[in-house]
């Protein structure tokens, strides 16, 4: 629907804007650009296997911060 | 995170049929909440197939890296059902999963599609997603939980 119209500013104001996956993926992306560009990180390469997602969160942290996994 | 890279991993798991769904931040900056992530969390199909349509995707984009080998079935169908994977070179990673805890896994996950790039790309749906987050230890889940409440009107119970 390209076209939308409103009676009133108040109409207007509260209907939601409306897009599309692909919006919202380009937002999402550009926000983890900045995001890196902020604090960059290091990470080890590979494949890593966990028995549980706390181990998974764990490592995770641990790179996080810089340290060793 | 890249976005030719993401789109380019995404265009590979449609190529493959991997049977996936998205969850985690990616899942949620396509359902419209956005925050920053490093990582492309998934659930795949526990099944040998599906698992090898895995490691033919990730070969396909990292150029045939050989640590791919190491995401086995062995594994993810049984001790070890999460599995993180670094490619050699770009920036983003991989968090790969068969199951969460005793319930969630991918058959368990309501899902939909959304298009990408003319990607299909299967992500998890806000009511899902904020299931997955709200009993959590971690306070960014219990964040994330409030942010898509509150964006979808969600409630315990839904």
């Amino acid at each position: 629907m390209p076209v939308e119209k409103f009676r009133s500013g108040e109409e207007m104001n509260a209907a939601p804007i409306r897009r599309t996956a692909g919006d919202f993926f380009d937002r999402f992306v550009r926000h983890c650009a900045r995001y890196w560009r902020l604090a960059p990180r290091r990470y080890p390469r590979g494949v890593f296997k966990f028995r549980t997602i706390d181990e998974a969160q764990s490592a995770r942290e641990r790179v996080s911060r810089g340290g060793t996994r | 995170m890249n976005r030719d890279e993401l789109v380019e991993l995404l265009r590979a798991f449609e190529a493959e049929g991997l049977e996936y769904v998205l969850i985690g931040a990616t899942a949620m900056g396509l359902q419209g909440v956005i925050r920053a992530t490093e990582d492309v969390d998934l659930f795949i199909r526990a099944t040998s197939e599906n698992i090898a349509r895995l490691r033919r995707a990730l070969r396909a984009v990292y150029s045939n890296d050989p640590s791919i080998d190491e995401i086995r079935d062995s594994d993810l169908l049984g001790e070890y059902p999460s599995v993180r994977y670094y490619p050699p070179s770009g920036d983003l990673f991989l968090d790969v999963m068969t199951r969460l805890g005793e319930t969630a896994n991918f058959d368990t996950v309501e899902a939909e599609t959304k298009n990408v790039d003319g990607v299909r790309v299967r992500v998890a749906t806000p009511a899902a997603l904020y299931r997955l987050k709200k009993d959590t230890l971690r306070p960014l889940d219990h964040r994330d939980a409030a942010a898509l409440a509150e964006r979808f009107g969600l409630k315990d119970g839904e």
